[in-house]
């Protein structure tokens, strides 16, 4: 496993782009199912798991700006969605204001949180830029845990209020409007992540994950831009996790443990690094495995989110998502070299 | 170019129909019957799988079971509630996931109470929900006088215990047979930090001094750290504030650290399947209060004798009061004839009980904490036990009026 850390993330970002992105009738299509999907899930799923995939779908493509674009695998990223929760909810609680604006201000504090740890960690490459992000994480943490008279400690931060001017209690009479509420939030992130990715600066991530010298001797101030693929990450984590705790009505430790910063990490190699699709499918398929097995009364959920994550490590390095591109990449290449040839 | 503005305005079109569609159909179902769902759905959330599994945990629902067979022979075809069902969840002691749970018991299963709920900042979690969703919560299983107090609400009942009636018992009784000094050890949650609270008022108030509180991880398996420190003053008591499996652990390490032979143990809460589950020895002369004993007298044991029947193990009081909380709940169902949160709520304050469980209940209006007549114990020696589960000797009841406070002027409605 470290050994593997140490090495670049090893994700083939087409050079080209691929037969999928190139064509835009198929991109599109792929937005307008999303879209649709996005919108009825909460007629098929439970509608607070429906928000929970949302709010995780955007954490994973948090960790994915940094773990697919930019070749950092930070291990502490708990940190700003769990700042973010108990931002959020402090503000929601103390000030009365509308859930959005809660979220905006928790999204940014994670963000001023990010500048100082990312400037001290990004020096840092593979396992120890893991471990130093690990280490910060930690000691917000405890930091939480300890300071009871804001954070609640073991309790939590119990009964947030979903505020939203006059829509106020039709937003909380049921989760299904709740989550139209939040799902604005979301997909503002996630365009901001997809915008992130396809500008001049996402372009530069990317040579920066694939040769951090050449970029260098092009021109451009490696740290400096990492410093702000990590901050924007953080922004977005900190978004989502705004959202989750407003929709939980809640946030506690569990938000900033480091368990929740491996799941995420799990949830987007799951879906397939560096394809910000791949998050989305990954955050869908455990957040409703956890929540189907954890009904049925089963206890072992870890053991099988982990035997899965396995499988897809060893038998699909590109995970889910980055599988089924390069699959249909292949057939659609081949399909065309048939008709050329005929 | 075109095709795609063409493309993306269908998208948006089918996206805002979506929305209209969904704004009329997904809102919340008001029950048109005097029954909702035409049953009667109880919610049993606790720990089934840690630390508090074997105090409350799987039996609760048999106890629950026993509840739901009494009452429907009873009132036989004049039962109110004619389908009754019992669902259960595991909270495994995190209020994240109670939180969760409690919300998809209410929403999801179509909960009309949740009752149990070990772990005081879980219970508190769960409280929150049953004041947003309007549906009845009945705790048996934490302890914290918060449920009644700051954090009380129309919804939520405290049925067995709380932390002030422990130490009321328990604390006050040791400083007046000699234990002056106090080292406390608790658990860092909200029960813990309660308990030590409770404990710290009604020690110094009975002349003592509490010279340490020392602050243990929830949950936790090596205490020896925290035995090393908490001896170093010398006390005459060590009090601790850890309960279920936590507890067995400190006891175990406690004994091996050779603590028993220079401090007299405290301990705040304990349940008899603590003792079961160490052995008597373990607990040698060591006082504590009890909400309830299985073999304190006739009614109590033909109940256990039932109970064990089921299980084949003796109740704690966290099982009897889960069914007498269940009995009650159907009771006022019966007596409202609905299932309606806020017409049982009115059947229920005020309501005094005498039951299995309860005696000289009664169901505070004020803050709806149940109060009832207590018992302090003494663990018995070895040989006084004279049959497997008889480990307690009954010193004296502690009258209702004793063992709880009055209602806090925190708790406001």
């Amino acid at each position: 496993m470290s050994a593997q850390l140490e090495q670049r993330v090893d994700v083939e970002l087409p050079t080209e782009p691929s037969a999928v992105g190139r064509r835009p009738v198929v991109r599109w299509a792929m937005l307008v199912v999303g879209l649709i999907v996005t919108l009825a899930l909460p007629w098929f799923v439970y509608p607070p798991v429906a928000m929970d995939i949302a709010a995780w779908a955007l954490f994973a493509i948090s960790v994915d700006l940094l773990l697919g674009y930019t070749g950092l695998l930070s291990f502490g990223h708990a940190a700003f969605w769990g700042t973010s929760a108990y931002t959020t909810g402090l503000i929601a609680i103390n000030s009365g204001l509308p859930f959005p604006v809660a979220i905006l201000g928790g999204a940014v504090v994670a963000m001023l949180l990010a500048v100082p740890i990312g400037y001290l960690s990004v020096r840092r490459t593979g396992i120890y830029f893991a471990m130093v992000t690990l280490a910060f994480a930690q000691m917000i943490y405890f930091i939480a845990n300890q300071w009871r008279s804001v954070t609640g400690g073991e309790n939590g931060l119990q009964g947030i209020p979903k505020n939203l001017g006059g829509l106020t209690d039709l937003v909380n009479s049921d989760s299904f409007y709740f989550y139209y509420a939040a799902l604005p939030i979301i997909l503002i992130g996630v365009f901001i992540a997809w915008r992130t990715v396809n500008s001049p600066f996402g372009r530069v991530l990317v040579a920066i994950r694939d040769n951090p010298a050449r970029a260098r001797a092009l021109g451009y101030d490696v740290e400096r831009y990492k410093i702000m693929a990590f901050v924007l990450s953080a922004g977005l984590a900190g978004l989502a996790g705004g959202v989750f705790a407003v929709s939980h009505g809640f946030a506690s430790l569990q938000e900033l443990i480091w368990t929740t910063s491996g799941k995420v990490v799990l949830i987007t190699v799951l879906g397939g690094i560096g394809t910000l699709w791949g998050p989305v499918l990954g955050a869908a398929l455990v957040v409703s495995l956890e929540d189907q097995l954890a009904s049925s009364g089963f206890n072992g959920t870890g053991i099988i989110t982990g035997a899965i994550f396995v499988v897809i490590v060893l038998a699909f390095r590109h995970g889910i998502w980055g599988t089924a591109r390069n699959g249909i990449n292949a057939w659609l290449r081949k399909r065309r070299q048939g008709a050329r040839s005929d | 170019m075109h095709r795609n503005k063409s493309l993306a305005l269908a998208a948006s079109a089918v996206a805002g129909s979506l929305v209209l569609a969904a704004c009329g159909s997904g809102g919340p179902s008001s029950g048109g019957g005097k029954i909702s769902d035409d049953k009667v759905v109880l919610g049993l959330l606790n720990d089934q799988s840690g630390v508090y599994k074997d105090l409350s945990g799987p039996n609760s629902k048999v106890a629950i079971q026993m509840a739901v067979d009494d009452y429907k022979a009873k009132y036989g075809d004049k039962a109110v509630a004619k389908n009754i069902e019992i669902i259960t969840a595991d909270h495994q002691n995190k209020p994240d996931i109670a939180n969760t749970k409690a919300q998809e018991m209410y929403d999801r299963q179509k909960a009309d109470i949740i009752l149990d709920v070990p772990t005081s900042s879980a219970a508190l979690a769960v409280a929150t929900q049953a004041k947003a969703k309007k549906k009845l919560f009945i705790d048996i299983g934490a302890g914290t006088t918060a449920l009644t107090g700051a954090q009380c609400n129309k919804y939520t009942f405290h049925w067995a215990y709380d932390t002030g009636m422990l130490a009321a018992g328990t604390g006050g009784a040791l400083v007046a047979d000699g234990g002056k000094n106090w080292s406390i050890v608790y658990p860092d949650y909200a029960f813990g930090q309660d308990m030590t609270k409770s404990f710290s008022a009604a020690v110094e108030k009975a002349g003592g001094t509490v010279q340490q509180k020392i602050a243990t991880p929830f949950p936790n398996d090596n205490f020896a750290t925290f035995i090393t420190k908490a001896g170093s003053t010398n006390p005459d008591v060590v009090g601790i504030m850890a309960a279920g499996g936590d507890l067995i652990n400190f006891v175990k390490q406690y004994n091996q650290a050779g603590m028993a032979d220079k401090a007299r143990l405290a301990v705040g809460l304990m349940f008899i399947t603590d003792i079961h589950s160490l052995g008597v020895e373990a607990f040698k002369n060591t006082v504590f209060t009890d909400a309830w004993y299985w073999n304190f007298d006739d009614q109590n044991r033909a109940w256990a004798d039932k109970f064990k029947e089921k299980t084949n193990t003796r109740p704690s009081f966290a099982h009897a009061g889960n069914y007498s909380a269940a009995f009650n709940y159907l009771e006022a169902v019966q007596a409202a004839g609905t299932d309606d949160a806020d017409a049982v709520v009115k059947q229920l304050e005020g309501k005094k009980i005498n039951d299995v469980f309860l005696r000289n209940g009664e169901v505070r209006a004020a803050d709806h904490n149940v109060t009832h007549d207590v018992y302090q114990v003494k663990v018995k020696s070895k040989d006084q036990v004279k049959e497997e589960w008889d480990y307690e000797e009954v010193l004296k009841t502690v009258p209702a009026s004793e063992a709880y406070a009055p209602p806090s002027p925190d708790c406001k409605m």
